[in-house]
């Protein structure tokens, strides 16, 4: 069964573009949160989040014209153009259908939707037009990536909200270890909008100013966006053209907890961690960092520690959540949380968990890699997904043996 | 990669619950319970009630495509006799397809944000409605389903793209069971959409979820194989995706072109192309414009109404942008 690599990372993120400033952001622990200027926020006591203002479609796609497109399908479409310029590879002259693109969302075409909901208040369902449906399916986050990339195999977005970047990577990882791809690209994407800010604000989980994740007196999630996507190939593939990989991605579990439609269930998120690590065959023990699902929330930080007690016993690896720098980056959150392990394995560093400043006792002795990053060797790490509906999904990334 | 085997099935239609059309169905007239419609007739389930079909407990925020797919899964589980208990919930998934979720529950909330007294006024109970992966979550708690579980927003193609996903997970070993189906609602949004896009015909609505296995596993003895579908291949690239996909699948099928008896595709200009000489089901023709649902509503004619499509039989569907799928379908009679 052939050895699935990481050799391209492409992040598209408001602490930076590109995997040379994306990993400088994470090492100094920068912050991406600021005042909301993509759409009215006026009328929100709370008015900050992760957006990517120095995104510019037009100067990162090659083939897409960015009218044609959705924000989310751009992001998602960049992020992979700067991935496989990131991993020397040329989609072009590819077997067909042996190199695809899976990617994760929560909301698809969140700002579309938005544009479409205004058509209809303004003049009535009459109002919709043609050119602004037809951008609306999420399918075409993932066909927007493989008509900017030419890429001509399984072109697929998965939907299962605020994990669906692992799902992706996951998927992805299926199709080149059964030796059904060679190439794959995987990962996720979301816009900040409007009405996701409101409906996290009205159920409470949203902060006004920081998300401090693993912190006694966190208050919850600032909504994110990006597009983080990164090349996963086989090692034959990979060792054939010379290429430089990252790390290697050993596995992944899946579940659901089948409990309620929001709130973290401990002991699932506990059994998908024990299931990723038997699918990747590694024990808890050899885990050196573990990259947090860390959205901020009393209920999920909580929630996440004890499952990490649970499956690691009472002395676990460092915990970090890179929510508290690019806020809740929702299908793309558990990409760039992959990207951020692959640089942690590639440079033997950990991203720390910024914003923190007070333990919380009733999370034992969790490290959460308090506001410094940390300069160790990383040999396998965890990344960490939950979502709405109790899909859980985690994936193991390793260093190159 | 085996092939799989069906050996249960859940629906919803405008035939009714549990019902496939025998025929082409006939628009009825919607009234005015969906607000105001681009055409007064549509192929609408009129009278499906969420709260007569599953109870009150825990179904009073679901909307209705979640309403629709939560009683297509229920009675394909039902259909399958897939037990599912403390020794078998974690090997059960369930994959479904979808467009964008719910539009109308998600154009919803984000009118609220314009047209309440402050942005932050909408419906806390309503927010999870809003995200693509609600039915799949609200019929994992329904049923107790605690393996993989996955959508796939792949509107056309979300079908076989889900059945790619599902054959994955069990050649894999993530799952020993999947269910897969897709589930769309009838509602203004999806109607007018229809009509902006310029479709002949209405919109429609329906679920079909179907319980799908390894062809090479060993038979669960109360569950009989239904029909199979040996070959499944979804890819992008427009006329040369869809060519490549019809070509692998027969291939892989053990057949030739001209073994192909029937087609089940939403439509015309979805097959068209290949130069089948096969007797077309266009799914539209019979549901009305049902987008990630139609292939599903295809295949669960097809086990309801034997006689609807010849076979073997080629599913196949496309995307404006460029996606294309292929199944071979067997069934057994």
């Amino acid at each position: 069964m052939p050895d699935v690599l990481v050799t391209g990372l492409g992040p598209v993120s408001s602490i930076g573009i590109g995997a040379g400033e994306f990993t400088a952001g994470l090492r100094a622990g920068r912050s991406g949160v600021s005042e909301i200027t993509s759409f009215d926020a006026s009328g929100f006591p709370y008015r900050r989040a992760g957006e990517v203002t120095a995104f510019e479609a037009g100067e990162l796609l090659d083939r897409l014209v960015p009218e044609e497109w959705g924000r989310t399908s751009s992001l998602a479409a960049a992020a992979a153009r700067l991935a496989v310029t990131d991993a020397g590879w040329d989609p072009a002259g590819h077997e067909p259908g042996r190199a695809g693109a899976v990617v994760g969302t929560t909301s698809g075409e969140s700002v579309v939707m938005e544009t479409v909901t205004r058509q209809i208040i303004d003049d009535g369902f009459a109002g919709m037009t043609p050119d602004v449906v037809g951008k609306l399916p999420a399918g075409r986050l993932a066909h927007g990536v493989s008509a900017e990339l030419g890429l001509t195999g399984e072109s697929m977005t998965l939907a299962t909200a605020c994990s669906a970047a692992n799902y992706a990577i996951g998927y992805a990882y299926d199709l080149v270890a059964s030796g059904r791809a060679d190439v794959m690209l995987a990962g996720g994407a979301d816009s900040v909008c409007r009405w996701a800010h409101a409906g996290f604000h009205r159920l409470g989980a949203l902060a006004a100013d920081v998300c401090t994740p693993f912190d006694r007196d966190r208050a919850g999630i600032l909504t994110g966006e990006g597009g983080a996507m990164l090349v996963l190939e086989s090692r034959e593939h990979a060792e054939a053209r010379g290429a430089r990989p990252y790390a290697e991605l050993l596995g992944y579990g899946l579940n659901c907890d089948a409990k309620h439609p929001v709130a973290p269930d401990p002991a699932s998120i506990a059994e998908c961690m024990r299931m990723a690590q038997r699918n990747a065959a590694v024990k808890p023990a050899a885990i050196d960092y573990i990259c947090a699902h860390g959205t901020g929330t009393p209920a999920n930080d909580a929630a996440e520690a004890r499952a990490i007690f649970e499956v690691f016993g009472p002395e676990p690896p460092p915990v970090s959540s890179i929510k508290s720098m690019l806020g809740h980056t929702m299908g793309a959150a558990s990409g760039f949380g992959a990207i951020a392990v692959s640089l942690a394995i590639a440079e033997g560093f950990l991203p720390p968990t910024i914003n923190w400043s007070t333990r919380d006792p009733e999370l034992g002795d969790l490290d959460p890699i308090p506001n410094t990053a940390r300069e160790t060797p990383v040999r396998v790490a965890q990344n960490n997904g939950f979502a709405f509906g109790g899909n859980n999904a985690i994936t193991v990334f390793g260093a190159l043996t | 990669m085996s092939g799989l085997v069906v050996t249960g099935w859940g629906a919803v239609t405008a035939a009714g619950t549990g019902e496939t059309a025998p025929a082409p169905l006939t628009p009825v007239a919607v009234g005015d319970r969906f607000g105001e419609l681009p055409s007064p007739a549509a192929p609408v389930l009129a009278d499906f009630d969420i709260r007569a079909e599953l109870g009150r407990k825990g179904t009073g925020s679901y909307d209705r495509v979640t309403g629709l797919a939560v009683t297509a899964c229920g009675r394909a589980l039902e259909s399958g006799s897939v037990a599912v208990d403390d020794l078998t919930r974690e090997r059960i998934g369930l994959v479904l397809g979808t467009t964008v979720g719910g539009f109308a529950s998600t154009s919803d909330y984000s009118r609220d944000t314009y047209v309440q007294e402050k942005p932050y006024l909408v419906n806390p109970l309503l927010f999870p409605n809003t995200v693509m992966n609600c039915a799949a979550g609200q019929a994992a708690i329904k049923y107790g389903l605690k393996g993989v579980n996955s959508t796939v927003a792949g509107g056309p193609l979300a079908f076989h793209q889900a059945l790619g996903y599902a054959a994955t997970m069990l050649e894999r070993g993530y799952a020993d069971v999947m269910l897969v189906g897709c589930a769309e609602e009838f509602s203004a949004h999806r109607a007018w959409q229809s009509a902006a896009l310029d479709r002949t015909g209405p919109a429609g609505e329906g679920a079909a979820i179907f319980v799908v296995e390894r062809a090479d596993a060993a038979r669960r003895p109360d569950a009989p194989v239904l029909a199979e579908i040996p070959a499944t291949a979804s890819a992008f690239g427009g006329d040369d995706a869809l060519t490549a996909c019809a070509d692998r699948v027969i291939g892989e099928a053990g057949l030739d072109p001209a073994d192909i008896a029937g087609i089940i595709a939403a439509g015309a200009a979805d097959h068209e192309r290949l130069g089948l000489r096969a007797a077309p089901l266009h799914v539209a023709e019979w549901y009305g414009h049902c987008d990630a649902a139609a292939p599903a509503l295809g295949l669960a004619t097809v086990l309801g109404h034997p006689d609807a499509v010849a076979t073997p039989a080629l599913i196949v569907a496309r995307t404006p942008d460029g996606g294309a799928g292929a199944a071979v379908l067997r069934s057994r009679r």
